[in-house]
């Protein structure tokens, strides 16, 4: 998402861009878009090359690219089985880190990313950026999180306050971490009105989820670097949307349908959060498979949080684990006879569909796109 | 009637907590409450106040980051001898990857730091140097509970690597075990499951959870439990799905 926001940025102010913005974000993903874009000499014509990447692909893509900024928004277990623990893959980066002089945008407010601003001494051009305490922040932890002790003297983290996940203001009591310079603060956030303020302006945005707050000023901050002028930012913000499924809301069949991917707990937490917020009556599909770029590992599911849903009469669940989240959603003591489960995808959106109530979609990352497939979309 | 009821103990929920295993806790209460049992749930963590550990009838610790797991052995360390009474006494014990180490003897770390364990089982872990290596994917074992055999369907995900088990959990139908490409996982006793398992490892084995169920119960309220069937067709399509699909096909998922 952010990497598609500083493309959009980017290219509202007439600069060229390359950009995976498909989220091929592994080696052979990013190749495959610079060969998309490359002439028969083999020579890129751009003004800029975007990428997200995969965290355990980090010090692989630098090697081959000088790219000269890079921004860490969070981190999350996220396919811990391909990366092994969420430890494993931060202490890789901090090592790759420790010789890098660039550009390093850095969330303040995860205290595992933060970390990184201390990799490398030297490097003069460390840039943090954080949210400012929003309506729905919690005094303690609501969903499962990273990062409790301090990475560098092991003491209890205190938080003043969660924003979502581990994702706070917290310190260290005993050493002061936590206490960073911050290059860029949104405050005054709003997701009623879909609104939030950087430097004195105003950005009204097209998402209402803190989560994807953080990654606006993520790309408020890297855009800044490179002066685009506010006024393009604010302008190209208050039009960029996603259509590819993440927080797409669509109508099918004259039936409202929001559409979100969740890769992990964080990303599917943040869906049933505005499901919540949502008082209408309505039915959720969860779609969830197991492939390679999943991760096999499904555990992630039980760090959901599903109890008390607001006004859904209905859960169909699909995918290649369709049994395992219905079980989940079953044990979370919603009403095992309002679960439908279907292996096949087209049954499960087939039935989906025989009632005209407000339909929420959730799906894992390998899910996303034959669900979409299946809606016609 | 007074109303049955079995106190669960959560040990360092806040840093075992990887991989969902609380989901545990959450299927035994689901398991236990569908039946009219009561639940009481506890937690322990460091900086709390010491828990009386023979007032439990079931103990839960899961797994958690390396760095996670230095910090707590200190702090479990205190308590070894009541743990053992505890055991001893037959309070139900379910330890899951990182607390399954430090119930044994040591953990040795990549860089060769060893992290002792409450050495109450004889068994031991090292890791493997290289990092990358670990044992992930789906697991299934055949595990004799009360003379029934039964299939038990998680998920593996570990660098240690366990030695000097007697009395495993179960035998290794598909996945590694305590080891690389071993034949066994696990470390079992009347009362105490010890295991790699994540999944959560309940959550697609109700056998395996009403046989920890009867167990406490059987042994809090000295009788003969009958446990009353439950509507596990989830469950069951989820097994019968899954076996089918590690058991009968070479594929690796």
């Amino acid at each position: 998402m952010t990497n598609n926001a500083i493309g959009y940025v980017l290219k509202t102010a007439d600069k060229k861009v390359v950009s995976n913005i498909e989220g091929n974000n592994m080696e052979t993903g990013i190749l495959s878009t610079l060969i998309k874009n490359c002439t028969l000499t083999g020579k890129i014509k751009a003004d800029f090359l975007v990428f997200e990447v995969d965290e355990g692909y980090i010090p692989v893509v630098f090697q081959d690219f000088p790219l000269d900024t890079l921004v860490i928004l969070d981190f999350f277990r996220d396919q811990l089985d391909r990366n092994g623990e969420v430890e494993t893959l931060i202490l890789k980066i901090n090592e790759f880190l420790k010789t890098y002089n660039n550009n390093l945008i850095l969330n303040s407010d995860d205290p595992n990313v933060s970390r990184l601003g201390k990799a490398n001494p030297d490097n003069k051009n460390i840039y943090y950026f954080s949210v400012d305490r929003y309506k729905y922040a919690t005094k303690e932890q609501k969903e499962a999180g990273e990062g409790k002790f301090c990475p560098f003297c092991k003491t209890r983290l205190e938080y003043e306050y969660y924003q979502y996940s581990h994702i706070g203001k917290f310190k260290c009591p005993n050493c002061d971490y936590g206490n960073n310079p911050i290059y860029k603060l949104a405050t005054n956030v709003d997701l009623n009105s879909r609104t939030f303020d950087v430097d004195n302006i105003t950005y009204k945005i097209r998402f209402n989820s803190i989560y994807n707050i953080y990654n606006l000023t993520a790309v408020i901050a890297c855009t800044s670097l490179y002066n685009i002028d506010t006024d393009i930012v604010k302008n190209a913000l208050s039009k960029f949307v996603l259509n590819n499924g993440r927080l797409e809301e669509v109508n099918i069949k004259g039936v409202p349908t929001i559409i979100n991917l969740a890769k992990n707990p964080t990303g599917s937490n943040v869906s049933l959060r505005i499901l919540n917020e949502d008082d209408d009556e309505k039915e959720l599909l969860f779609v969830l498979n197991d492939n390679i770029a999943d991760g096999f590992d499904v555990s992630w599911i039980w760090d959901i949080d599903f109890s008390n849903l607001n006004n859904v009469s209905r859960i169909i669940t699909s995918g290649k684990r369709a049994y395992d989240i219905a079980i989940r959603i079953k044990t979370s003591g919603f009403d095992a006879n309002k679960i439908e489960p279907y292996l096949n995808l087209h049954d499960a959106v087939q039935n989906l569909y025989k009632t005209n109530i407000k339909k929420y979609i959730i799906a894992n990352y390998t899910a996303l796109q034959p669900t979409r497939k299946e809606l016609k979309l | 009637m007074e109303e049955k009821f079995l106190n669960i103990l959560y040990l360092y929920p806040d840093m075992l907590e990887l991989y969902g295993d609380y989901g545990n806790i959450q299927v035994l209460k689901y398991r236990l409450e569908k039946r009219g049992f009561k639940v009481n749930i506890a937690s322990y963590s460091i900086g709390d106040e010491e828990p009386n550990f023979k007032d439990f009838d079931i103990i839960f610790a899961g797994g958690g980051a390396d760095q996670e797991q230095s910090i707590l052995s200190e702090d479990l360390l205190k308590y070894k001898n009541k743990i053992k009474e505890a055991i001893d006494d037959g309070v139900f014990f379910l330890l899951i990857c990182g607390a399954y180490q430090l119930f044994g003897k040591y953990y040795k770390g990549v860089d060769g730091n060893i992290i002792p364990g409450l050495d109450i089982f004889p068994y031991y872990t090292e890791s493997i140097s290289d990092r990358k290596k670990r044992c992930i994917g789906n697991i299934v074992l055949n595990v004799n509970l009360n003379d029934k055999e039964t299939k038990v369907i998680g998920f593996e995900n570990h660098g240690g690597q366990t030695y000097d088990i007697d009395t495993p959990f179960g035998t290794v139908l598909f996945g590694n075990g305590n080891k690389f490409g071993d034949s066994v996982e696990g470390f079992f006793l009347k009362n105490v499951i010890a295991t790699y398992l994540h999944g959560p490892l309940l959550s697609k084995n109700p056998e395996l959870t009403d046989y920890i169920i009867k167990y406490s119960l059987d042994r809090k309220y000295n009788e003969n439990t009958i446990l009353k069937p439950l509507d596990d067709s989830f469950e069951n399509l989820c097994r019968e799905q899954l076996l089918n699909r590690f058991l009968n096909s070479n594929s690796p998922s």
